[in-house]
């Protein structure tokens, strides 16, 4: 089971530690992935993995070590690699490991106020609680004390129609001087739910992973069945790489213009956002006439995609194409020569380099706030043919993550009209060949969030193991909660709107 | 005789506000290329809450109870001060346009403590944030109006708005007072009052805990303040030409205003509002020099 882009270093318990330490200094990638897998049934005790990423040689990095017999305790590094906390928090409460050393040991996703102790979900012989109850331990805020401080605690019901999360900022006066997000209110359990498909390969498993997180369904089902493929052995054939690199850019292109409006929106500029639900009401029309699917959902499938590219669907994305970069380019000059507007997003909610590298910030927050980092550029693919920029803004503020969404909109744009002109007629699948295979491997996709990642554990018949999914939101939303520090709570939301991210994805 | 004119443009006035409303959101909605709701849209809500179940939080005192009665009364007593449609037709021997400004206070005073009373999150920051932007919105709306009672040596709104033509320093006034109504109405670039946002919210977050008919006497409240604003500007600050002109004018300026900048970040108010204060005090000078 070795592949191009993967590599699997074995190392024993004492040494994890130091293995990781040395692998986010030299290859200086954040945590991209770390996460346990019960083989108690085989090799009598739980694995864990610490997955890195190799910019230069294009490739991840595994850590992986083997716990002794019976033993749930390891050793934390997230006192050193802070981009490692929270996974160890989820380790800690889905399988009852004992990551030593880490100060913060709270809940993620399942709260102490409905999921009694010692119901570990994600271990092979859980049996759910029989009904909600509360855990002796309670969770525990960030406090700040001190004169004039005071707490606003929001949510999890919000006023309008958005994802449930409780945020709780301590203010004095205005400004915000500590904001702790606390989510999981949408935990439904995907990773164990995938454990019980029938069959890793079927199309019931990729229409589940599409359902993940609802604005990156295509994202996650491209990550997903790449997984499976590698798993499988299957080669997609360049045709249907194509059209999954151009359904991609289209959810870039619909998120993006969603996110272009609702940043208006948030600061009370409603034309604008009038004018960008507009061109993404098109573009999810445009979606439905060439996919069948205004969501691009039901077109990938394990080996390839389902539909293909005729002439008419052709002409109708180029038409649109078209008109949508004329739409475009008057939203872009109304925001521009909007002084109210500038004077809102420019210098807010920044989210310096620093910090975005020392959280391990992914995506397109990582990119307006410096950091070169894009799996289109690391594993291209077809992106190599229709050269893909890759688009960077330094100011990490509101304004450069607009910014940065203004420019990758035009570049999926250009990247779309490279693909259609360079793709050639052949297959757009390989699912006859599909033949399960015992075998692990990570799939991944940049998804207009951020890279949305898979790793994913098959048995010789076709089940799943283990399923571990990352999404760019999981990384981020610690990001957001550095990014609002210094700024005053009526900003929150603008900063919030900024970063757009995902409660489901997070929650899983 | 008089009396009886006086109450009929107030109960008149009043019926109208929510019209008002209503209009500045259907040419909000249309300029952004929507269809809206129809302009009677404020009475169907207001009929709606009326028919409501109240909820009221256990925390509260007797303050939330009462406020949305005397946030009424007050901006209806207000309204009765004001003359419209004549210069005759108000109370307004009864008190001139200090009284109104203070018995506007009133109500303001009462909203305040409601948002505070039921010890949310958001009714604190929301009382705390009107009462920051009144601080400044109040002296520039006294001093506007004292510019223009200079030009008539008196601050009884019925000489005020006696026509004695247009002056230079009516229109600074007018303009000074505009920016105010546009604080008082929490209309943007100020306040929201579409936003769902319940972080960003100036007047909104002070009501948040009202449900029911409260709610709906808070909305009357504020849709009669509105029309208060208005007619002060179109009847007393500019007493000259057609009334019905001037309030179309002043509605159509509005929603302009609210679909084509963005909300100012909330510090950045102030400078708006110190501006109109600015004005004022040029509006004052002018008319002192008799101009």
């Amino acid at each position: 089971m070795e592949y191009r882009d993967e590599l699997y270093i074995d190392v024993k318990p004492e040494e994890f530690r130091s293995k990781c330490l040395e692998l986010h200094k030299k290859l200086s990638s954040p945590v991209m992935m770390y996460f346990a897998v019960d083989e108690r049934t085989e090799k009598k005790s739980f694995a864990v993995y610490c997955a890195f990423l190799d910019w230069a040689d294009k490739r991840w990095v595994f850590v992986k070590m083997q716990l002794p017999e019976g033993q749930t305790r390891f050793e934390s590094i997230s006192k050193d690699v802070f981009s490692a906390a929270l996974f160890e928090r989820e380790m800690k409460e889905m399988f009852g490991l004992e990551p030593g050393g880490n100060p913060d040991l709270r809940r993620l996703h399942l709260h102490d106020e409905v999921w009694p102790e010692g119901f570990y979900p994600l271990r092979k012989d859980f049996i759910p609680p029989e009904r909600a109850q509360r855990s002796d331990g309670a969770y525990r805020f960030k406090k700040v004390e001190g004169e004039g401080i005071f707490e606003v605690p929001v949510g999890p019901v919000h006023a309008g129609i958005i994802g449930p999360g409780h945020f709780r900022f301590s203010a004095a006066g205005e400004p915000v001087i500590s904001l702790e997000a606390r989510l999981g209110f949408t935990h439904r359990g995907v990773e164990k739910l995938f454990e019980k498909m029938p069959s890793a390969g079927s199309d019931d498993a990729v229409s589940f992973s599409e359902r993940v997180s609802g604005d990156s369904a295509f994202a996650y089902s491209t990550a997903y069945c790449r997984g499976i493929e590698k798993i499988y052995g299957l080669r997609v054939p360049e045709r249907a790489q194509y059209i999954r690199a151009i359904f991609l850019e289209l959810e870039r292109i619909y998120n993006h213009t969603n996110d272009i409006g609702g940043i208006a929106v948030d600061v009370g500029f409603t034309f604008p956002n009038a004018f960008a639900s507009i061109m993404k009401e098109n573009t999810l029309a445009l979606n439905e006439k060439i996919s069948g699917s205004r969501y691009l959902k039901g077109v990938n499938e394990v080996g390839g995609v389902s539909r293909d590219f005729g002439g008419s669907e052709r002409k109708a994305l180029l038409d649109h194409l078209d008109g949508i970069s004329k739409d475009f380019r008057e939203l872009k000059a109304i925001l521009g020569s909007s002084i109210s507007f500038m004077d809102r997003v420019d210098k807010t909610g920044i989210l310096k380099k620093k910090t975005a590298v020392d959280l391990g910030i992914v995506g397109l927050a990582a990119r307006a706030s410096g950091i070169p980092m894009d799996l289109r550029k690391t594993f291209p693919g077809v992106y190599a043919e229709a050269n893909f920029n890759l688009i960077r803004e330094e100011d990490g503020d509101v304004l450069a993550r607009l910014n940065v969404r203004l420019r990758e909109f035009e570049e999926s744009v250009r990247l779309i009209r490279e693909f259609i002109r360079i793709m050639a007629p052949g297959d757009i699948s390989a699912a006859s060949k599909i033949e399960p295979k015992p075998g692990c491997g990570i799939g991944y996709a940049e998804g207009w969030r951020g890279p949305v990642l898979f790793w994913i554990k098959t048995d010789a018949s076709g089940r799943i193991e283990r399923c571990k999914i990352v999404d760019p939101s999981f990384h981020n939303w610690q990001g957001l909660c550095f990014a609002v520090l210094g700024n005053i709570i009526p900003d929150f939301p603008l900063c919030n709107k900024s970063f757009d991210l995902s409660y489901p994805g997070n929650d899983l | 005789m008089k009396p009886a004119f006086i109450l009929t443009q107030i109960l008149l006035l009043v019926a109208v506000s929510p019209l008002v409303s209503g209009i500045i959101r259907k040419i909000k909605n249309n300029i952004r290329m929507r269809k809206g709701a129809g302009i009677f849209q404020p009475y169907y809500n207001l009929a709606k809450l009326f028919g409501k179940e109240e909820v009221v939080s256990d925390t509260t005192s007797w303050i939330f109870r009462a406020a949305p009665f005397v946030i009424l009364a007050s901006s209806v007593c207000a309204l009765s001060l004001v003359p419209v449609f004549a210069a005759t037709l108000s109370f307004s021997n009864m008190g001139d346009f200090l009284a109104i400004i203070f018995i506007l206070a009133l109500g303001r005073f009462f909203i305040a403590l409601a948002g505070l009373d039921a010890g949310s999150a958001f009714g604190g920051m929301g009382s705390s944030r009107e009462m920051f932007i009144s601080t400044f919105a109040e002296p520039v709306a006294l001093l506007s109006v004292f510019a223009v009672s200079l030009n008539a040596g008196s601050t009884n709104l019925a000489a005020v708005s006696a026509p004695v033509g247009l002056r230079l320093s009516s229109i600074i006034a007018a303009i000074s007072l505009f920016i105010v109504t546009i604080a008082e109405t929490s209309r943007i670039p100020v306040d929201n009052q579409e936003t769902h946002l319940e972080l960003t919210m100036i007047h909104e977050a002070m009501v948040l805990e009202y449900s029911g008919k409260s709610l709906a006497l808070i909305e009357l409240a504020s849709h009669i303040k509105q029309i208060l604003f208005f007619s002060l500007i179109a009847a007393v600050v500019i007493p000259w030409g057609d009334f019905a002109l001037k309030m179309t004018v002043i509605i159509i300026t509005v929603s302009l205003i609210e679909v084509s900048v963005a909300k100012m970040r909330l510090f950045r108010a102030v400078d708006l509002l110190s501006f109109a204060f600015v004005i004022s005090i040029m509006a004052v000078i002018v008319s002192a020099a008799g101009y």
